[in-house]
């Protein structure tokens, strides 16, 4: 069994007049047990220099409703360039240059993980997803 | 303006064969722009007693004050149990995201647009299952 953690830190001193800091960290484990996630895609690396969307991970019926964590990142560097990230036709958000984000996925059918950048020139986005249930043959 | 940033760490030495420890940090800033998002429903908790859905946040305009929908807004929630066992099922409108199971954090870029974007959870259990929840977002 693997232990892999996230951490998240929210921090800003000015945003409210409490200052906000606040530090969480999951460990990423398999659907309702105590035992870690132990598969993954690996972080992957894309430059896109289409607007078209994209599926970026095709769900799969062995991982439904099983434990599996996604990340995204927008590693632009120009305030002007996101992309728009969307299951199956619901519009989720977009993340912004440097914006990231990090989602439970419950692969239910049809619910394809898709990305549109809003730019053709290149833009490099990094994604990764920690996993169980998707065992080839 | 204000600053505000997101730092995400992932770390395991046993998942791969090379070590992993990955780090992302965010300033959240107004879509298209260095400026810096304003606004928060600041640090919520919240305890559930049914299993029914819940809608967290309504994506509507007169819930979160955007210039225009569809604008830069994070959202963070975190399942505070600490029973494996127990899960919060996280939809955006009628679509089923995932799963967050005890302990685990999510935060989210959400384009709000009126009725078609509330942020709705389903506990899995009756009994007290407490969350955290955030959002971040420009005026």
């Amino acid at each position: 069994m693997a232990t892999t953690t996230a951490t998240i830190t929210l921090s800003s001193a000015d945003i409210q007049s409490d200052v906000l800091a606040l530090t969480k960290q999951a460990t990423l484990n398999k659907a309702g047990t105590t035992t870690g996630l132990d598969q993954t895609t690996g972080l992957n690396k894309i430059i896109f220099t289409s607007v078209s969307a994209i599926t970026l991970i095709p769900e799969t019926a062995a991982g439904l409703n099983k434990a599996a964590k996604v990340y995204i990142a927008n590693k632009s560097t120009d305030a002007s360039e996101f992309v728009t990230i969307t299951i199956h036709a619901q519009k989720i958000g977009k993340l912004y240059a440097g914006d990231w984000m990090f989602i439970p996925w419950s692969q239910i059918d049809g619910n394809d993980l898709k990305l549109t950048p809003s730019v053709a020139t290149a833009l490099p986005v990094e994604y990764m997803m920690i996993h169980e249930g998707i065992t080839t043959a | 303006m204000a600053t505000t940033t997101a730092q995400l760490v992932i770390t395991s030495t046993d998942l791969l064969s090379d070590t992993l420890s990955l780090s992302a940090i965010a300033t959240l800033t107004n879509s298209g722009s260095a400026t810096g998002v304003t606004q928060t429903t600041g640090l919520s908790r919240t305890k559930t007693e049914s299993n029914s859905q819940y809608t967290l946040y309504h994506g509507e305009v007169a819930s979160f004050p955007f210039a225009s929908q569809d604008q830069a807004a994070k959202i963070y929630i975190k399942n505070l149990s600490t029973t494996a066992a127990e899960f919060i099922t996280i939809h955006i409108n009628s679509e089923e995201l995932g799963r967050l199971y005890a302990g685990d954090w999510a935060f989210i870029p959400w384009s709000v647009a009126a009725d078609t974007s509330d942020i709705k959870i389903t506990p899995s259990v009756t009994s007290a299952l407490t969350i955290e929840h955030m959002v971040f977002f420009e005026s």
